[in-house]
């Protein structure tokens, strides 16, 4: 068992930790489905550094680390803010329902 | 009888049979290229010699010679599948690997050891009834077994009804057997080299030349090399050689552990596998079990293995077999799967237009080993995929048009 | 006993305490510091193991388990090393792999075969005529194996425990306790790994110079220290199986595995001894310079009468004065060099008389009554000859010092780089991985003085946290390795691989079929792959490989090590096994209820009450039909989501529209996932405008707060999302009797019909427990689900069982639930849908709001509803003299195709005929239409599709 360092609770077990998928961002709301499929479905898969979301199991957390999946070490880890700084809105159609 | 022993015993000195070719010239240009000189890019270029007549075939390897997942995978061959698509599939697999002993005249070592799918949650009995009678509909030996069925085929199998996951019932598959993994791919190499298929080891593919929406040339670590069609076989880096086609693949790379124990007088005929427990278990002829689980909880391309993996796995050993504590594990190992979405291949056609994928084998791609090559094969030879392999097309998922093999467990072994 | 030496031998042994135990039913003194191995050897017995093919007669080679010629049988544990297993009272102690006895082995005659036993002899036959495999594979497992398991082995205890420090050494030879003395004397805090019950490694038994002084003194001085260091905590007797990720150390001690993670680790575990290769250089009697020099200094063990010393190196002409110390006679020492060199210890042994035979091979060792009786020797370029005459030494020991290689097992898991020096002429570690040091030995041939420098430096090093260096090879002089001791002999039997009895010729052989780097011939031949891993056999493996593909030897790699360094058992790695069972609030009550439990993910639920499953059904499904029953729910998941956007935040996660849920009421919530699939679904209570109270399955809650938090994070919505599963409790009352029975407590809700209809909910109290009550109909009876605080939930079951005794309250299972809810024809999430499965396809597309922007599924499930539905969820009943019913997964047929299959079904003790859920072809779902059902034994039923709700189509019951 490794260790990583959780921005929100610091150096803890790798096993607290659980693999949430790459960070991409997911297409407009109203979108092609092609493209959400594309979104859900395909992935660069990359051999090297990625950027990826984790979650923390005990205290419910989700942040995005930067690991090397080659070398198998996490290089950085932070909160998501730091990508996902703008609440999302959809248009305001339908938003009587 | 065992004539092969007496022909080679009696010769006065011994006469090598090689089994692998001398390593060949490349050359700048074959009519096929396959990338992977695994048991798939292998078997594939092994059919496209004898079933299709077309030998000028370069076979390339980052690597020896099967020395990725054809190397590392725990060699269990199946087909009770829970899609009528994907047992129809694999049971062709099973049909074929039958006769590739007598085919290649090299021994495999196909053993039908039975295999035993236990259900610890009714649940998970309703999952595996619906694969028994998907099985059985089919055509293929697969039914659904209770408590004391299980105890005459494993005797030693924990039936406690205290256990912590009690055993229910399981899905017993007669047909579940094993082979000598590497000899498969020996056994295709030998096939294909014999007829004219060139197998080129430490040659890595670093990238394509296009024209349109065909690839040209392939360029390779040893020179770049003119193609007409184009196959990637290569578990564990289909996204990077997808990639350089162009191609965007619906695959994570997901490390894979597995472990073998000292050789140990048979005590375990069939092979054991258990979802909830993530554990499956087999006794090799030498005496070894060989053992492993789900993969990793995240993924990677490494093949480093943990202390985590064998500590859990072992526990769950332990729950099916409590009396193997004293029993030694002697290596553990990993290798890399190429997990899908849908649990199910992407095999065939791609946008490029000579240029074939077998990829996204998870798990399972072993058993699968005869019926890819034999019918990527068909594919490259005609240029289309042939029905069977239409639900593992590569687009399904613009429609988000899966496969439903997910259902069927979390060890797909 | 008459063979043991007197002390100062035997350092290890307590003579006070002597013991005997059972080896192949013979007893055998020994004492308390023995091992089975030691104790063995010192009455004479060698042969200790029959090999794996040939059934030759084996014994110790290296003496420290680095081989695996001695494994052994106890009772409870097959394959343990002998010379790892303490010798006890009354152990029973055998030999395995034989037929018939160790010494009298049946199965000796298979080597009469060995030349049909050529390398991969088993791809060449036994598969023709086809299926033919079948046969002889049960000849061959029979054949297989080594130990036996027992099987009524009981599941011994064995735990884990977590350990930290800056330094971990690993092996406490010169070296180790140099660098573990340097780091801890910089302050760090340091563990010392030995495998040995005593620190000092060679220092105990290794002669370093001609009067075997140095060692000793060097010990007794450094190896007190390290004891009394408090910055040193010892691991003695500890093996260290492995290095993982960021310095992650398995050790592995008496019940006990620690897992240590430590800052850096130096590696100091010196080398394997190697054997020479020559024929029968496997006979018992044949071992290792060191490993006989430990014998004999630990316990106290004569290890022969005559002995010739092979030599390669200094350390054999050291061996050969320990023995004629211990009264062995020396007949000669075989030296594999041209000349000696300068070593006093070889000046030593010519002034004793001793032969020294210079510049000479091995023709072959010779056999008399399994053990060996003297060995063949002429000019070291003659050695290969066929017949070639040399001189024969009598003797019933050889000792053995060609060679060693590196144990390098830890440094390979963290992924250093070892490949074959031509410098050193062996496996040398080339480039060290992070975090890691090495010092001694295992770093090349190396001599005390430069092990303990090296061990110093390391240790600085590892304490201060700097760079990781290798030693320079010029500044150590040590043993070295010969770079080709290795005989080939016309009859063969020169063993590369003991495990697996492999030849010089095999691995040619398998070089010859093609196989041409390490790893084919490895794959091909076995070698390496038994219990031993190749300790004993990579060097020369790699060795013969090389010259057989005619290619350098430099450079060239061992096939991958990997973990475990030496066998662990499983026991150890699975320690007490931690697999947590929940159980609810009332689970007590269950059980004195007299409860059949059952599992349902992590919880123990109720299936029903009593032992007969058919009558406790039916009583229970007529106790809510008829009268009141009651339900544990509390595995159910609960969420809170709280905040300005929670509504926003509801519509986006579920399908159905919530900005018009007026506040204390309730509505169904269905959940799709990214692939319009259905995941989950629950009802939501909404108690204000910026509040929801959520429940979700038994088994989804935690993936589905997971998702919630993960889309959260991107949408930043104001919301917060609390998982309070493990908070509340919940229980269901439902029957026409319900409302009678609660309104008997205390309370302050007015349960009325008109104050409190179907689909309210409200919070208040209930026997003054602070409950959420919500008025749902899962069941489809007047209903009440009560949510209280998980620690009041026992309390206000036994009130609603006390108020409903004079009812007769039922408490009802899982079981009569499914066949309740199926009279309903509601679905359960995960049995009557699958992982694909999308809302049209389930029936429930009403309980989708299609006018909504966005919710989770909704791109995807645009995309699969326009194309044409493969399957519909209807339902069905079937005649009620139906015998035997199908199945839940039986298959729904139309003529040869698959068309669907049953999800659920029941036999309706209210109706008093099956019913029952399916996917169909879609294109036939009306009411009345018949279908067909593949039932057990392939029998094909008659169903015929019917509307749901089966019972009380009008929901009239649940809205009392």
């Amino acid at each position: 068992m490794k260790l990583m360092h959780c921005p929100l609770n610091g150096w803890r077990n790798f096993g607290e930790f659980v693999y949430g998928g790459e960070v991409t961002l997911p297409p407009a709301h109203d979108a092609d489905p092609k493209e959400w499929a594309d979104w859900v479905f395909m992935e660069d898969n990359t051999a090297g550094v990625v950027r990826e979301w984790w979650f923390h199991s005990p205290s419910s957390y989700w942040f995005i680390a930067e690991r090397d999946n080659v070398r198998d070490v996490v290089l950085r880890t932070y909160p998501p803010e730091e990508i996902f700084q703008e609440r999302v809105d959809f248009s305001s159609e339908g938003a009587s329902q | 009888m065992a004539l092969g022993l007496l022909k080679q015993g009696l010769r006065r000195s011994y006469k090598p049979q090689p089994v692998l070719p001398p390593r060949p010239e490349l050359k700048s240009s074959y009519d096929v290229v396959i990338i992977g000189a695994g048991g798939h890019g292998l078997a594939t270029a092994y059919y496209l010699a004898k079933e299709h007549g077309i030998t000028d075939i370069a076979v390339l390897d980052k690597g020896y010679l099967a020395g990725g997942n054809t190397a590392r995978n725990t060699a269990i061959v199946r087909s009770n599948y829970l899609t009528p698509e994907g047992v129809r599939f694999y049971d062709e697999s099973m049909k074929l690997w039958e006769g590739l002993s007598n085919e290649f005249d090299f021994n495999i070592q196909f053993s039908h050891r039975g295999h035993l799918t236990l259900a610890h949650a009714d649940s998970t009995l309703r999952t595996m009834r619906w694969r028994a009678e998907v099985n059985k509909h089919m055509g293929v030996d697969s039914e659904l077994i209770g408590p004391e069925d299980i105890r005459r085929l494993c005797p030693h199998l924990n039936l406690s009804e205290e256990a912590r996951w009690p055993v229910l019932g399981a899905l017993y598959h007669p047909p579940g057997s094993t082979a000598r993994h590497d000899a498969v791919a020996w056994g295709y190499a030998h096939g294909a080299s014999k007829r004219g298929v060139e197998i080129h080891q430490h040659t890595e593919v670093t990238g394509f030349r296009t024209e349109g929406d065909r690839v040209t040339e392939v360029e390779t670590t040893r020179g770049n090399i003119r193609c007409g069609r184009v196959l990637q076989a290569v578990a564990g880096a289909s996204s990077q050689v997808g990639a350089m086609a162009g191609l965007r693949l619906p695959i994570h790379t997901v490390p894979l552990q597995a472990c073998v124990s000292i050789p140990m007088m048979p005590f375990l005929d069939p092979i054991i596998v258990s979802g909830t427990l993530h554990t499956y278990i087999w006794q090799t002829g030498r005496g070894e079990l060989v053992m492993g689980g789900s993969s990793d909880p995240v993924p990677g391309y490494m093949t480093r293995s943990t202390l985590d993996f064998k500590e859990g796995l072992m526990a769950h050993v332990m729950e099916l077999f409590p009396f193997l504590g004293e029993v030694r594990l002697n290596r553990q190992w990993g290798g890399m799967t190429d997990m899908t979405p849908d649990f199910s291949p992407v095999m065939g056609e791609t946008p490029l237009s000579n240029y074939y994928i077998d990829a996204g084998w998870g798990t399972w791609g072993f058993k699968a080993t005869p019926v890819c090559g034999y019918r990527m094969a068909e594919t490259v030879a005609k240029g289309t995929a042939p029905d069977i392999l239409k639900p593992f097309r590569y687009e399904r998922f613009d429609t988000f048009d899966q496969v439903g093999e997910r259902g069927a467990a979390s060890v797909g072994h | 006993m008459n063979e043991r030496l007197p002390a100062p031998w035997g350092s290890l042994l307590d003579r006070e305490q002597p013991l005997t135990f059972t080896f192949e039913g013979e007893r055998v003194g020994g004492y308390v510091g023995d091992t089975v191995s030691s104790a063995l050897l010192g009455r004479g017995t060698w042969l200790q193991g029959r090999s794996f093919k040939y059934h030759r007669p084996r014994g110790p080679f290296t003496l420290v388990g680095d081989d695996a010629s001695c494994l052994v049988q106890l009772p409870e544990e097959p394959n343990c090393p002998a010379e790892h297993i303490a010798a006890e009272e009354g152990l029973t102690v055998k030999g395995q792999h034989y037929s018939g006895s160790l010494k009298r082995d049946r199965a000796r005659f298979m080597e009469k075969f060995s030349r049909f036993f050529f390398v991969g002899f088993y791809y060449r036959a036994f598969y023709r005529p086809r299926g033919i495999w079948d046969y002889w594979e049960k000849f061959i497992r029979r054949a297989a194996g080594l130990g036996s398991v027992n099987t009524n082995t009981a599941h011994r205890y064995r735990d884990k425990q977590y350990a930290f420090c800056d330094v971990a050494v690993v092996g406490s030879g010169a070296a180790g306790l140099s660098a573990a003395l340097a780091a801890a004397d910089s302050g760090a805090d340091t563990v010392l790994i030995e495998r040995e019950p005593v620190l000092g490694g060679g220092l105990n038994y290794h002669r370093f110079d001609a009067e075997g002084s140095s060692g000793p003194a060097l010990r007794a001085e450094m190896a007190e220290r390290a004891e009394r260091h408090e910055h040193i905590r010892v691991y003695r007797e500890t093996q260290c199986t492995g290095r993982f990720g960021e310095n992650l150390l398995a050790l592995v001690h008496g019940n006990r595995m620690t897992k240590l993670r430590a800052g850096r680790v130096v590696v100091a575990t010196g080398v394997i001894s190697q054997p020479a290769v020559f024929h029968y250089n496997d006979l018992p009697g044949i071992a290792a310079g060191s490993g006989v020099q430990r014998l004999m200094r630990q316990y106290g063990v004569k290890p022969g009468r005559r002995a010739v010393c092979v030599t390669a190196n200094g350390d054999g002409y050291g061996v050969a004065l320990d023995l004629a110390d211990a009264g062995v006679e020396v007949a000669a020492v075989v030296d594999l060099r041209e000349r000696s060199g300068s070593d006093a210890r070889a000046d030593a042994v010519r002034e004793r008389g001793i032969a020294v035979h210079p510049d000479s091979g091995i023709v072959h060792a010779i056999e008399r009554d399994q053990h060996v009786a003297g060995l063949r020797i002429t000019r070291r370029r003659q050695a290969e000859r066929s017949g070639a005459p040399g001189t024969d030494i009598e003797c019933d020991l050889v000792t053995v010092d060609v060679g060693a290689t590196p144990a390098i097992s830890l440094i390979a898991h963290a992924g250093g780089d070892v490949s074959y020096s031509n410098e050193t002429h062996g496996l040398t570690v080339r480039e060290l991985p992070p975090g890691m040091h090495v010092a001694g030995s295992v770093a090349g041939p190396c001599s005390l003085r430069a092990a303990q420098a090296e061990g110093e430096a390391a240790g600085r090093a590892a304490a201060a946290g700097g760079p990781a260096a290798l030693p320079v090879p010029a500044e150590r002089d040590g043993p070295c390795n010969d770079p080709w001791p290795i005989f080939a002999h016309p009859k063969g039997k020169e063993f590369i691989d003991f495990d697996e009895d492999l030849t010089i010729a095999d691995l040619r052989n398998a070089v010859r079929e093609g196989f041409d780097s390490i790893e084919l011939v490895k794959r091909f031949s076995t070698v390496g792959m038994g219990p031993s891993q190749g300790r004993t056999a990579a060097v020369n493996a790699v060795r013969i490989t090389a010259d057989q593909l005619g290619e350098t030897v430099e450079g060239a790699r061992a096939s991958t090590n990997r973990p475990p360094a030496i066998p662990e058992r499983f026991g150890h790695l699975a320690g007490r096994g931690f697999d947590p069972v929940r159980y609810t609030p009332m689970h007590q009550r269950h059980v004195e209820a007299g409860a059949t439990m059952m599992v349902a993910g992590a919880w123990m639920r109720p299936a029903y009450y009593g032992r007969d499953r058919g009558t406790a059904v039916r009583e229970e499904v007529r106790a809510v039909r008829e009268n009141v029953g009651l339900i544990d729910v509390t595995t159910l998941g609960g969420l809170e989501i709280r905040g300005s956007d929670a509504v926003e935040f509801m519509n986006r996660m579920y399908t159905f529209a919530y900005r018009k849920q007026p506040v204390n009421r309730s509505r169904y919530l269905l959940m799709t996932d990214d692939t319009g699939s259905i995941v989950d679904d629950g009802v939501s209570a909404r108690w204000a405008d910026d509040h929801f109270y959520v429940t979700a399955t038994t088994g989804g809650v935690d993936s589905v707060y997971r998702r919630m938090l993960w889309w959260n994070a991107q949408w930043r919505l104001d919301v917060d999302i609390a998982n309070v599963t493990g908070a509340w409790a919940g229980i269901n009352i439902a029957g026409p009797n319900a409302r009678a029975v609660i309104e008997k407590l205390d309370t302050d809700i007015d349960f009325s019909a008109e104050a409190f209809p179907y689909i309210e909910a409200r919070s208040g109290h209930l026997a003054d427990i602070p409950v959420r009550v919500l008025r749902v109909g899962f069941v489809g009876e007047l209903g009440y689900e009560i949510h209280c605080p998980i620690g009041c939930a026992e309390a206000l079951w036994d009130r609603l069982m006390e108020a409903g005794r004079e009812h007769g309250i039922q408490p009802f299972g899982v079981e009569a639930q499914r066949v309740l809810r199926l009279e309903k024809g509601h679905i359960i999430i995960g049995q009557d849908t699958d992982n694909l499965t999308h809302p049209e396809e389930a029936a429930m597309g009403w309980a989708v709001q299609r006018k909504k922007p966005f919710f989770v599924g909704f791109p995807a499930l645009k995309a699969r509803e326009s194309q044409p539905l493969t399957r519909r969820l209807v339902g069905f009943r079937l005649p009620a003299d139906t015998d035997p019913l199908p199945e839940e997964c039986h298959l729904v047929i139309d003529g040869d195709r698959i068309t669907g299959r049953v999800t659920s079904i029941e036999y309706s003790p209210t109706l008093n005929y099956p019913i029952g859920l399916a996917f169909v072809d879609p294109g036939h779902t009306e009411p009345g239409t018949p279908f067909s059902i593949k039932g057990s034994g392939g029998t094909m039923i008659e169903a015929e599709i019917c509307s749901a709700p089966f019972f009380d189509p009008d929901n009239e019951r649940q809205n009392l």
